[in-house]
């Protein structure tokens, strides 16, 4: 199968922001309290006619959770798609270097310790992602050796002791309060999303964001090998550092409100680089918007199918598979399994 | 002519096994020299350890400056690299893979201008390439790999050129293409070349120079121009053991001597 043409992947792009586009406009009718589409559209215009409860709901609860889901999405894929490039692995995800881990530890020790502040959680999970990646750093800087797959077994030691402390703080837990809280936390939702919660984690997300975007040129050449990398010029161990603190405040930023979101980190890149046949740097916002999508649309479901919202990682997952079968069983050519790295 | 590229006294030791001891070199302007040595006889360390990839003692200089010191981004303004074999996958096309070249002459966040694409394709149309640029770098054969890699190098545009085995997995007439290519573009621009082959016919016949590796030791050098028979002969005996070398228009071919049951010595050409 070709490559698609540069008009062709204009217009995949277009097809699938105005996927998005479609899924947030779905995405901000839905939810448990009533708000008429003929209000949520004088809110959109500015007007001042639509209740105060309504016009409250909207803007503090209703947009910063579709905002927040799309977001979530974005960040998720974009930084999968970072880490697969960067650790040449296809099975890499966000969680491959203790971030995910990290963050469940220190929102399980906010749990135990603040009694399921969420505010606390928040913050427990945040600097718990970011001090999982330091310790990282420290492991590698203290083996000497800079390769990639230190950083994976630096990642798999890291992930492995924040499971172990994070199943002796279950099992001391209160099993009706803090256990239950440190379960719903792992299996993540967007019902907690507020227009304050998302404000606080905009500037750790934009820089993120940015900061990969800007890189993404020197994100494809870490695909090459260590020497190779070398050899063009790529200042490895700044350029590998930065890659992973940006995509680290990335993800730290969205799992500390959202709780774990699984799957995504992993599949949208996937299904961008079936989707695109390609895996360069527009592959990486391509992975961007199709997390976004996904995310979207599972959150959509969590609070549609059943009386009681649903955990958004079963949703994703649920959304995601389809998507990822539906696009590997596409026919195409032998050479294209070769940049599944 | 004046050095653009030397190595003096250079040793590279994996833990504590030295393997290269005490290497001397130096090339000049247009110059294209053969680094020649059996397996393991450290040829593609000596490659490395002047790219920086592997520590080592004793001073690499690249057009008047002491690579030791630089960053990857500097020294790869320096010295460019041809690795044996490509890490580069499939999922990009040719031309992203030769714009790859350009990342020393880039900022962090920049991106290949309008004139560095259309030297990009300048460089692949000089190889015979430009239809290919659209294409997907996976989906090409090895040797055709290397071609890609040859002009992603060149456009790298350092003055010092560094190459392991090029020509590997090359076929007969893409072989003679890509050390011709290289040796013009070396005399037209003024580089400096250093390439390890295993095929010392290619490289008594492309090269400048041979110099001659031995278990890590530099034990012998012979200037093509004017050497004569007997004098290859014996300096390409130290490495190879017992050969022969032919003169035919010009050109010197070496073959190695053996023995079997129907004729006693007779020469084997490689």
């Amino acid at each position: 199968m070709p490559y698609p043409s540069r008009r062709q992947t204009v217009l995949l792009f277009a097809i699938v922001i105005l996927l998005n586009l479609a899924v947030a406009v779905v995405s901000i009718f839905v939810g448990k309290y009533q708000i008429a589409p003929d209000e949520i559209l004088a809110l959109l215009m500015g007007g001042d006619t639509v209740a105060p409860m309504s016009a409250k709901v909207f803007f503090t609860l209703r947009l910063p959770r579709t905002v927040m889901a799309f977001l979530a999405g974005l960040g998720l894929g974009l930084a999968g798609s970072a880490y697969q490039v960067l650790f040449k692995n296809p099975l890499a995800s966000p969680d491959i270097i203790g971030v995910a881990g990290g963050a469940n530890l220190g929102a399980a020790v906010a749990v135990v310790m603040t009694s399921s502040s969420i505010p606390i959680m928040t913050l427990g999970a945040f600097w718990g992602g970011l001090a999982a990646v330091a310790c990282v750093m420290l492991l590698v800087k203290a083996t000497n050796s800079h390769s990639t797959s230190t950083y994976v077994l630096a990642g798999i030691v890291i992930n492995a002791i924040s499971k172990a402390m994070i199943m002796t703080l279950k099992y001391f837990a209160d099993p009706e309060n803090e256990l239950a809280a440190m379960e719903y936390w792992e299996m993540g939702s967007f019902s907690n999303i507020t227009q304050s919660k998302l404000l606080s984690i905009l500037p750790m997300f934009l820089m993120g964001l940015i900061g990969l975007l800007l890189l993404r040129r020197q994100v494809q050449l870490m695909g090459l090998s260590d020497n190779e990398c070398r050899a063009l010029g790529v200042r490895l161990r700044p350029v590998r550092a930065a890659v992973l603190i940006l995509s680290t405040l990335l993800v730290a930023s969205i799992v500390s409100v959202t709780g774990l979101i699984s799957f995504v980190g992993l599949i949208a890149p996937h299904t961008a680089k079936l989707m695109l046949r390609r895996n360069n740097s527009i592959t990486l916002c391509l992975s961007g918007l199709t997390g976004g999508l996904v995310v979207m649309a599972s959150d959509i479901f969590a609070r549609t199918l059943y009386s009681a919202e649903l955990p958004i990682s079963i949703l994703t997952t649920v959304t995601g598979v389809p998507l990822l079968l539906y696009f590997m069983c596409i026919k195409r050519g032998p050479h294209e399994r070769n940049f599944f790295y | 002519m004046s050095a653009i590229f030397s190595i003096e006294d250079m040793c590279v030791s994996y833990g504590r096994e030295k393997i290269i001891h005490g290497v001397s070199l130096s090339i000049g302007a247009g110059e294209l020299c053969a680094l020649l040595g059996l397996n393991g006889s450290g040829k593609t360390t000596i490659l490395h350890a002047a790219c920086g990839f592997l520590p080592m003692t004793g001073v690499c200089t690249a057009a008047g400056q002491d690579c030791s010191g630089l960053n990857e981004k500097k020294r790869a303004r320096l010295i460019s690299f041809i690795p044996q074999v490509c890490s580069m996958r499939g999922g990009i096309t040719v031309m992203e893979a030769v714009l790859m070249g350009f990342n020393a002459h880039l900022g962090l966040f920049g991106s290949p201008s309008r004139a560095q694409k259309q030297f990009a394709l300048d460089t692949l149309e000089r190889l015979g390439y430009a239809s290919f640029k659209g294409r997907d770098f996976g989906t090409l054969s090895q040797g055709q790999k290397q071609i890609v890699l040859l002009a992603r190098c060149l456009v790298q545009n350092a003055p010092v050129m560094l190459m392991d085995e090029p020509d590997n997995a090359l076929d007969f007439l893409n072989r003679h293409m890509v050390l011709q290519k290289i040796r013009e573009v070396l005399r037209t621009q003024q580089k400096a070349g250093l390439i390890t082959l295993h095929d010392p016919n290619f490289a008594m016949n492309y090269c400048d120079r041979l110099l001659l590796l031995k278990s890590g030791y530099l034990v012998g050098e012979i200037k093509m121009k004017g050497a004569s028979r007997e004098e290859l002969e014996k300096k390409l005996s130290l490495i190879y053991g017992a050969i022969e070398v032919f003169s035919f228009n010009g050109n010197f071919f070496m073959g190695q001597v053996q023995e079997t049951e129907t004729s006693p010595l007779f020469t084997k050409l490689c």
